[in-house]
């Protein structure tokens, strides 16, 4: 009998995965991964409870349960590269760097270590001939957070629920009794949230005050709390006071630009600045899981529509203009439902 | 549903319950406005916080109602003096994280306890110093039931305090004790057990949740932790929570009235329970309220008998609620020596008022059938 060590996070898709994997006849052993447990601000980690709800699903399936502890690990590799990340001006995606660095790393080492013959996980994603491929739920596809796994791992990896839609995952927990068939969904970031980030930012980098300027006259709006909690494209959070004389039109102004050296954020109201779109975007860090083809399509983050574009290993290039998503995010490439890789937006 | 688990929560009493509903919507003024109805809800109050007082011999204007166990356990260490850091307090290591995390703040010493759970009266005499101002022992182990000899921790105490003025040693020495599980089950009198401090706890007693006592010695100076308006003879200050406390009078004087009967009829489901069961250890055989039983299955896993039990209809707990949702090993259990195998396979069981003998059949049964399931899938993978 094979046997699957699958990562466990109190959630219904991993608590399917296991499910499946037990159905098809595996020996399977559940894994709790303790990243993180520190409390922020307004922010309750739910780690005891996401633990208690992993544990309560793998004693009603009757399998071994364990909890590995990778604090330590997570804070070095992951917190520390954000950290690095945003003081350098960039907004990065630290669920991509969890991915490389702990679940199909640190986590598929111990597994095997542990005598497993594969790995396992709740992500929304297939294999197909050895290769990384997008999931039959289109909608819920996780191949973005997963491009920088590495190819060991994954041809010891089992995506079980890659095959299914999420209502139909839903519908097997609850056929099942498995309690959290209808729990909430983690959000983007895995301790955080996107709304979070700020606040968590703020909990390692001091604020430095500085001036935000719009771009076409240069003429200073307001005042931010420090160039790097700021994203390209962000509209919300600015504290403006618009210019003295000028009314008011209600427009919303947005981040173009960051000048991380001089600690000015630069906004405009013009949806068409030059700054906020472009037809190409170099790319750093590039990993590349198949051969690179002529006519690909690209994926500028987590669920956005893919996009024709060629990428001769160093910049990508669009037939239209796109929307500049930030530096530090990544861009992912695709030959159909194959996963190609992809690199971090410089 | 069987419930084992009346040391993490009780069910509010009918008379808690009947005697609260008028404070909500009907008698709902603030006890210090002017006007004569508020004064006849401060005079409840009052009333209230007397009956409370009485369960434990004392007077209601002894006690400071807190928000619950963990502020009075919280408030009853600032008599411990501001400048005043090193080892002041001595505290029982199997003491409730809400009097453990106080003391080790305030750089406290931890007293040991004796294979049984009960405190080393040696120990406690070796640490105590000339600097230390207060000892926390609790009546009760929140975990184990484990029951303090208090009335020989105070007599160490009053010989330390002859020997200190003989000496002319002007620092205080005061008594704080934690007796949150124990009004429903022990006779408490504060002179008998010689306390200078006693914490008591609605919730555990069938009474409301948040809301707690701090009784006080006319010998402890107590400094707010809340301030404000001065309520609570300037200790505790915020509107009162008059429903809550009429609830918990109204539970504690029910409680008090059936301590005879209630440890009688759970000293015999206890045994029923016992006797039903198969494969255990018993880890807290002596010196144990009549309602706490903890067992330890060595090789198992709690936690999942927890999950499975669950599923059966029969909630039972690893350890302190607070510890268990933590993730946290019990630091009680590792203090009276078991070991980190024999820690995570003990189960606690606490009875209560939904306690009866047919239900202690059924759940030894469940439990019986549970253990012996989840022993053969251990024994089927021993990798695990």
């Amino acid at each position: 009998m094979q046997t699957v060590y699958v990562g466990m996070s109190g959630g219904v898709d991993s608590s399917v995965a296991a499910l499946l994997l037990l159905q098809q006849g595996y020996k399977v052993v559940g894994v709790y991964m303790k990243n993180w447990s520190q409390d922020l601000p307004g922010m309750k980690c739910p780690w005891a409870e996401d633990l208690a709800d992993a544990k309560r699903v793998a004693v009603k399936l009757g399998i071994d349960f364990e909890v590995w502890d990778f604090e330590k690990e997570y804070r070095e590799k992951v917190v520390e590269y954000m950290l690095n990340e945003f003081r350098a001006g960039n907004t990065p995606n630290p669920d991509i760097m969890c991915n490389q660095e702990i679940k199909f790393k640190l986590f598929y080492e111990k597994a095997m270590e542990r005598g497993a013959d594969f790995i396992a996980t709740g992500h929304y994603a297939r294999t197909i001939n050895g290769d990384l491929a997008r999931a039959v739920d289109e909608n819920k596809d996780q191949t973005y957070f997963l491009y920088r796994i590495s190819e060991e791992a994954l041809a010891h990896t089992i995506f079980p629920t890659g095959e299914m839609t999420k209502p139909e995952v839903k519908k097997l927990a609850e056929k099942h009794g498995l309690h959290n068939a209808y729990k909430k969904e983690s959000m983007g970031v895995c301790f955080v949230g996107e709304v979070g980030m700020k606040d968590f930012l703020k909990e390692y980098i001091d604020m430095e005050p500085g001036e935000i300027r719009e771009i076409e006259s240069e003429k200073v709006l307001g005042y931010h709390e420090g160039v790097i909690f700021y994203t390209i494209g962000q509209r919300h959070g600015l504290y403006l006071n618009g210019v003295e004389g000028e009314v008011n039109d209600g427009l919303p102004y947005y981040v173009v630009k960051k000048d991380v050296k001089n600690n000015i954020v630069y906004v405009s109201k013009n949806l068409n600045s030059d700054e906020l779109w472009t037809d190409e975007l170099k790319l750093r860090d590039v990993f590349i899981r198949s051969q690179m083809k002529k006519e690909m399509s690209v994926r500028l983050r987590h669920r956005a529509p893919l996009i024709p574009a060629t990428f001769d290993g160093e910049v990508l290039k669009f037939a239209q203009k796109v929307k500049r998503p930030a530096s530090g995010q990544s861009a992912v490439l695709y030959d159909g439902e194959i996963c190609l890789g992809g690199g971090i937006i410089a | 549903m069987i419930y084992l688990d009346h040391a993490a929560a009780t069910p509010v009493c009918r008379k808690a319950l009947e005697a609260m509903k008028p404070y909500f919507a009907e008698e709902f003024f603030n006890p210090s406005a002017a006007y004569l109805p508020a004064k006849s809800v401060a005079a409840d109050y009052e009333q209230a916080k007397n009956e409370i007082a009485h369960c434990v011999g004392a007077k209601g204007s002894d006690i400071v109602i807190t928000a619950g166990a963990t502020e009075a356990n919280n408030l009853a260490f600032t008599v411990v003096g501001r400048n005043h850091g090193k080892a002041a307090v001595l505290y029982l290591e199997t003491e409730h994280d809400s009097v453990r995390c106080v003391a080790e703040s305030l750089g406290g010493a931890a007293v040991k306890v004796l294979s049984s759970g009960v405190i080393d009266l040696a120990d406690l005499k070796g640490k105590i110093t000339d600097e230390t101002e207060m000892i926390s022992v609790s009546l009760c182990n929140n975990e184990l039931g484990t029951i303090q000899p208090l009335a020989e921790v105070a007599a160490i105490i009053r010989e330390v305090k002859m020997d200190r003025m003989k000496r002319g040693v002007k620092r205080q020495l005061l008594l704080h004790s934690d007796a949150s599980q124990a009004l429903n089950l022990m006779d408490i009198s504060v002179a008998r057990l010689g306390v200078d401090l006693l914490t008591l706890n609605s919730a555990k007693v069938y009474g409301p949740k948040g809301v707690g006592a701090l009784y006080v010695s006319h010998d402890a100076r107590l400094r707010p932790l809340v301030v404000g308006g001065g309520q609570e003879q300037g200790l505790r200050s915020g509107t009162e929570n008059v429903s809550g406390v009429i609830g918990f009078a109204a539970a504690a004087t029910e409680a008090k009235k059936h301590i005879k009967s209630n440890r009688l009829k759970y000293r015999e489901l206890k045994r029923i329970l016992l006797d039903d069961l198969q494969g255990y250890e018993l880890i807290n055989k002596k010196h144990t309220l009549d309602n706490f039983a903890v067992l330890c299955y060595n090789g198992l896993d709690a936690e999942r008998l927890v999950f499975l039990l669950e599923e059966r209809g029969v909630y039972v707990a690893t350890g302190a609620a607070c510890a268990a949702s933590k993730g946290v090993r019990s630091h009680v259990l590792a203090a009276i020596g078991l070991s980190d195998s024999e820690i995570a396979g003990s189960l606690r069981l606490s009875l209560g008022e939904l306690s009866d003998a047919e239900q202690m059949h059924a759940a030894a049964r469940i439990i019986n059938e549970v253990v012996t399931k989840e022993r053969a899938r251990v024994d089927e993978n021993p990798s695990a």
